[in-house]
């Protein structure tokens, strides 16, 4: 009996749920409305043709299927929207509204009539609202599901948008950025937020980093062309904001924005979707060209070099979008107020040139200026060398050191994000107090090589970088400075430099260090997110050079206070072990050939080739790659 | 009856004429017109006449077997519906998805329906495997049919693997590009199979082909040939598995006729010497059908105690209501769950995760320590035994028990596989976020 | 699911009136479930919104076409006729079987079977059984024509622009 209660229960179940979804079908919203507006339109009918005529229309889908832009459209939005067209309805309630009629879309009036401008027969809606075209129910057509990549611009926001920008995300004007898909004029009337964020892109250097078609040809960071297609506005709006809040290995810096800023570029990269209904295959292509065409032409007609033409060249390519000069700064990558009186313009062409060769993890991209430009910037650089008007510590430290060491000496200044190596926190009084003051006197003179820390030798005094010395100690070590403990390190490397014993180094750097610095020695190891500071690129060659052997010999045997290095004395490593690995890390750096007619060798060859593309040979003889 | 028919005026006669045409008998009443019943319908000639009462029980089989046929038909009604106003090409594919949610009617009803179902289908296969195990089922005489049921399994996977990438949206194109790569894994053949799969070195267009191809012609004619041959086993086997006690005699029931077939050129004698020393009123002579001529255990007739019950109505009527169960279950489920439709596809930019459909999570999970073994080194070991166990595992005791105490620790080791997999999967579902590390659900 | 422990025959009076209602009750469940099953695969099979283009569909101003034209649009099968300030929109597809008819002097001429009309579509010759159907031409609010290819109407009733 069980069994027959449970079937009727069952094919009742099934009945009901049949019932449920048939029923459902027959009262779809569209329906409702395209009734409301056959009504309203029938009281407003004037002859009875047309009352007839309406009489006889039942609600269905309207469609507007569209083949000119690119792949097939099918926008349904006149199911819902059926007065958009009608212009009766103006003051209605939507969706039974007109849609405007406006001069700046284009629309005319011709004998007290408008004529849009852009037929919605011919564009369809979703070209320049965006939205879901097929939808029938308005969360999806207007594009609230989350999972919809276009939601209509400035109207729609989805749930899983950040709640602190979403109201910021709303607004007619994004929509400029559908405008500019076919009106891709530089000086569009309708488009002022597209060409304000053009404007920033070069303004912020942006184009330093980014490629964009036609555009720019910055290599550092991803290609943008067409990252209006890939992304929506919440994405490029936060990532603008903060490069870090979607990828947190991002290096891109976050540059000083206003929102109405922010706004532009946002809609300027929205903008980019990486196809363009205005110009054909062969036209961007005959563009491409012209654009090679005039960059070659711009860079044989530079001026002859010079420091007013340098200063010009700074405004109009952004330098200070990163960099402080003056009063402009991007807070960014370092003032470059006092710059010739630090840097020689050797130093400066080469860093201009390619800036990973005078500062190996620096993250300033490659500009490809022509050579004349170049010159004109350094020999403007070379001008400010106006020493700085500070007197007293206080204001040295704040004027100069401020902006990388922060405020409250923490290392934590506006710019110490995008500087590798990191800017020292000068509150570790563990590691301020097991340092000679020379050394600091000496980093403080010739700077540290290979690092942004400039030299200040001509910029300050002996006596003022004695006194921001002590400032520092004062203000932020705190604690008292002890007697140093004397260590017994050697002054030279006690091991003689040659294969063997740069192979036995090799050896323990594998086994022991990698974690930290990296199997390339780039101090990029998987530990090396984790610690402050960070672990040191034992391949930047400027630094390495030079530091004593008598340093390296102390770091490693007895580590670095204040940092992640350890004393590996108290773990078994002898002196000659030091020794070894010194010899190691000095091969890797080294120009010079090596004892016995070999160049300088490598932990592996990959490694090697990246860093100097040179042919280096294997002196590891286990490795298949050594012939 | 007849007799009947043939006086009355033709025209008023049709309709049941045409009826009785169709189905040769009446309701039934006796026990021969249940049996006639069951034979000389199609449908219900594929079942036997009588069953034992224990393949009745519902706490022995759970119905899973059953549930899973009627799955895989309402997959195939629904199925064939959706073909209607699918298009497998990578421009149009996902627009209707779209136009189903949207403008047909009933269309996203009967895409939850097929969804919810695949869905279902894999995991009560799964769950019928279980059944089948815990219980002993697949022990001589059903060792191939246990074969083919980890077979089924697999076209089952396969299936609704290649269902996946049909709508064409981010969960499937990086669900498809996942799962094909741990294929790729495989040594030798790896690479290939990939390629064979996709049709090309990426997913795309010919790989939506061949999927769509493979979906909805290949993989349901091989899956409904094997079903065939698994439920035609079912029946040479002997039926379900049950305890040898259940075969033992009730006490009012009388003792059984022993039966020897001897096989003649045409009418096969049985004689039954115990019967005639009962001084029971035996047939001497019996005429058997074809049946007859069968060797081996499948032979009902006469040498089992009667313990069965007419298929008509009992069997019928257990089918009926778990096919209403099932049917039922899909509904309500598919009336409040939309199946999921993501962003369309976007070859540049991967979710993050990228996730393989869930029944595979558990592999990506492994493979998430080690590619080889993780994606293909143990699942094939895991196959291979489970093609293996009948073979290995001969001992015959504690059939047609669950959880019998004899078979403790086949039961243990099955176990053991079927939570790890579990568990690996539930990791992989809802424990693991951005870069395939270890997040909290909640 | 479980089967009763002895047949059912042997139950009587109030379990078998149970029974027959019970099994009333599946069968009204199982049959109208069947029913709702068909018709709604019946709606489902009839798409609501096609891929070609739409039915009802306008063709510009009143001014776009002077009087006297007969402008056959063929991607809609469609000829509008403009008589003075009449416009009328008459098929093309030929009523014999379904070829595009094209616009002659004295009327409409099928390439593919001979079949011949006048200039309001009335059959002259040729196999056609039927004359071609006039489209309803309306004004659309916002000055557009409109034709609705889903409503026939009679021959020779025009729109006045």
């Amino acid at each position: 009996m069980s069994t027959r209660v449970t079937l009727a229960v069952a094919s009742f179940v099934v009945l009901i749920v049949h019932g449920i979804v048939f029923y459902d079908q027959f009262f779809n919203r569209w329906e409702k409305h395209q009734t409301a507006y056959f009504e309203q339109a029938r009281s407003l009918a004037k002859t009875d043709a047309e009352r007839r005529a309406l009489d006889q229309r039942s609600p269905r889908i309207e469609q507007i299927i569209v083949t000119q832009f690119g792949e097939s459209r099918v926008d349904r939005c006149t199911t819902c929207h059926v007065a958009s067209d009608d212009p009766r309805f103006q003051n209605h309630a939507q969706p039974l509204r007109t849609h405007p009629y406006s001069a700046a879309l284009g629309d005319v009036q011709v004998n007290g009539r408008w004529e849009r401008r852009h037929k919605f027969t011919d564009f369809g809606c979703t070209i320049c609202h965006d939205g879901q075209g097929r939808g029938l129910e308005s969360f999806y057509a207007h594009g609230e599901d989350i999972f919809w990549p276009d939601p209509m611009l400035g109207y729609v926001t989805q749930a899983s948008w950040h709640t602190e920008f979403r109201p910021k995300l709303t607004g007619k004007e994004y929509m400029q950025a559908n405008c500019a898909q076919c009106h891709t004029e530089d000086n569009f009337a309708g488009t002022p937020l597209v060409q304000r964020g053009r404007q920033l892109f070069f303004e912020k250097a942006c184009y330093g980093c980014h490629r964009i078609e036609g555009l720019s040809n910055g290599t550092l960071g991803p290609d943008l062309s067409d990252v209006g297609k890939k992304y929506k506005i919440n994405y490029l709006w936060e990532h603008t904001v903060n490069p870090r809040a979607f990828q947190p290995t991002s290096f891109m810096p976050k540059f000083d924005l206003s929102d109405e800023e922010i706004k532009a570029l946002t809609v300027f990269l929205k903008s980019r979707r990486g196809i363009n209904f205005a110009e054909t295959a062969l036209g961007q292509y005959r563009a491409r060209l012209q654009q090679v065409k005039a960059e070659g032409a711009k860079q044989e007609t530079s001026a002859m070099p010079s420091a007013m033409r340098g200063e010009q060249l700074i405004g109009e390519r952004s330098c200070t979008a990163c960099h402080r000069l003056g009063e402009k700064d991007g807070h960014i990558a370092p003032d470059l107020s006092y710059e010739g009186l630090i840097r020689d313009e050797d130093w400066m062409m080469a860093h201009f040139r390619e800036p990973k060769s005078k500062i190996p993890d620096s993250i300033m991209p490659v500009f490809g200026f022509a050579d004349a430009d170049f010159r004109s910037i350094s020999a403007y650089l070379k001008t400010r060398s106006t020493p700085p008007p500070f007197k007293t510590a206080e204001e040295i430290y704040k004027g100069l050191c401020a902006r990388c060491h922060g405020e409250k000496g923490d290392g934590k200044g506006v710019t110490y994000l995008y500087l590798d190596p990191a800017p020292r926190d000068l509150t570790k009084a563990s590691f301020m107090n097991s340092k000679p003051e020379e050394r600091f006197l000496q980093s403080l003179k010739n700077g540290v090589p290979g690092t942004s820390m400039p030299p200040w030798e001509r910029v300050l005094t002996d006596e003022q970088r004695r006194t921001v010395l002590t400032y520092v100690f004062e203000t932020f070590v705190k604690e008292p400075r002890g007697q140093l403990k004397e260590r017994k390190v050697p002054d030279k490397n006690p091991v003689a430099f040659n294969v063997d014993s740069i192979h036995r180094g090799e050896e323990i750097f594998l086994n022991r260090c990698t974690g930290c610095h990296g199997r390339k020695a780039d101090g990029k190891g998987p530990n090396s997110l984790d610690i402050s500071p960070r672990p040191r690129n034992l391949r930047n060659s400027f630094f390495i050079n030079n530091v004593p052997d008598k340093r390296l010999f102390d770091s490693i045997l007895y580590g670095v206070q204040g940092t992640a290095m350890p004393s590996w004395i108290d773990y078994g490593l002898t002196q000659n072990d030091a020794g070894d690995l010194i010899n190691f890390i000095r091969s890797l750096n080294s120009q010079t050939a090596l004892p016995g007619g070999e160049k300088s060798p490598t932990l592996t060859s990959q490694a090697n080739l990246s860093q100097t593309n040179q042919e280096v040979p294997c002196l590891n003889k286990g490795n298949d790659k050594c012939k | 009856m007849s007799s009947q028919t043939k006086t009355r005026n033709p025209l008023i006669a049709l309709p049941e004429n045409i009826w009785r045409s169709i189905f040769r008998n009446p309701l039934p009443s006796s026990d021969l017109g249940r049996a006639s019943t069951s034979f000389t319908n199609f449908f219900l000639h594929l079942h036997p006449v009588k069953v034992h009462r224990n393949s009745l029980r519902a706490t022995f089989t759970l119905g899973l077997g059953l549930m899973a046929f009627f799955l895989f038909m309402i997959l195939v009604v629904t199925g064939i519906l959706l073909m209607f106003y699918y298009v497998p090409s990578t421009t149009q594919a996902y627009d209707r998805m779209l136009d189903l949610r949207g403008t047909v009617a009933f269309g996203i009803f009967l895409r939850n329906m097929h969804r919810w179902s695949a869905h279902g289908m894999v995991a009560v296969v799964f769950l019928h495997m279980c059944r089948v195990f815990l219980t002993g089922s697949y022990k001589p005489p059903r060792e191939f049919n246990w074969v083919l049921g980890v077979l089924l399994l697999l076209v089952t996977l396969f299936l609704s693997f290649t269902g996946y990438l049909l709508p064409w949206d981010q969960l499937a194109f990086w669900a498809i590009t996942v799962g094909t790569s741990i294929a790729s894994y495989a040594p030798i053949v790896g690479k290939e199979v990939k390629f064979l799969l996709l049709g090309d070195s990426t997913v795309g267009q010919e790989a939506l082909l061949r999927f769509y191809v493979l979906h909805v012609a290949v993989l349901p004619a091989v899956l409904s040939l094997l079903v065939a041959i698994h439920f035609w086993r079912i029946r040479k086997d002997g039926g379900l598995s049950r305890p040898e006690e259940e075969d033992a005699l009730p006490a009012d029931v009388p003792a059984p006729t022993q039966v020897e077939v001897v096989q003649g050129p045409a009418v096969v004698m049985a004689t039954s010497p115990a019967a005639a020393a009962a001084a029971q009123p035996v047939l001497e002579k019996r005429h058997y059908g074809i049946q007859g001529l069968v060797r081996g255990p499948f032979t009902k007739i006469g040498n089992v105690p009667d313990r069965s019950v007419f298929a008509w109505p009992n069997l019928f009527m257990a089918e009926l209501v778990v096919f209403l169960i099932t049917v039922a279950g899909v509904l309500l489920v598919s009336l409040f769950f939309n199946a999921p439709l993501e962003e369309p596809v976007n070859v540049m930019h991967p979710p993050n995760p990228a996730k393989a459909p869930w029944y595979f999570l558990g592999l990506q999970e492994q493979v998430s320590y080690s590619a080889f073994w993780g994606g293909v080194g143990i699942p094939t070991i895991e196959v291979l035994l489970l093609f293996l166990v009948p073979y290995l595992d001969r001992k015959i005791a504690g059939v047609g028990r669950w959880f019998a105490r004899e078979r403790l620790l086949a039961n243990f080791l099955f176990l053991t596989f079927v939570i790890v997999n579990v568990v690996l999967i539930i990791i992989g579902t809802f424990f693991r976020g951005p870069n395939w590390e270890f997040v909290s659900p909640w | 699911m479980k089967t009763p422990a002895k047949p059912e025959i042997e139950e009587g009076g109030d379990a078998m009136t149970r029974r027959r209602l019970l099994s009333w009750l599946s069968g009204f469940g199982l049959l109208g479930s069947l029913i709702i099953t068909v018709l709604s695969n019946l709606i489902f099979i009839k798409p609501r919104a096609t891929y070609g283009q739409p039915n009802r569909f306008s063709i510009g101003k009143p001014e776009d076409f002077p009087s006297g034209a007969r402008l056959s649009l063929d991607a809609r099968r469609v000829c509008i006729v403009r008589d003075g300030d009449k416009i009328a929109a008459i098929s093309t597809t030929c009523t014999h079987l379904g070829c595009i008819v094209s616009v002659s002097e004295t009327g409409f001429a099928c390439p593919c079977h001979g079949s011949r009309y006048d200039q309001d579509g009335n059959v002259t010759g040729g196999p056609a059984p039927r004359a071609l159907p006039w489209y309803q031409v309306s004004l659309a609010p916002n000055g557009d024509i409109e034709v609705d290819k889903d409503t026939e109407i009679e021959a020779g009733n025009y729109l006045r622009v």
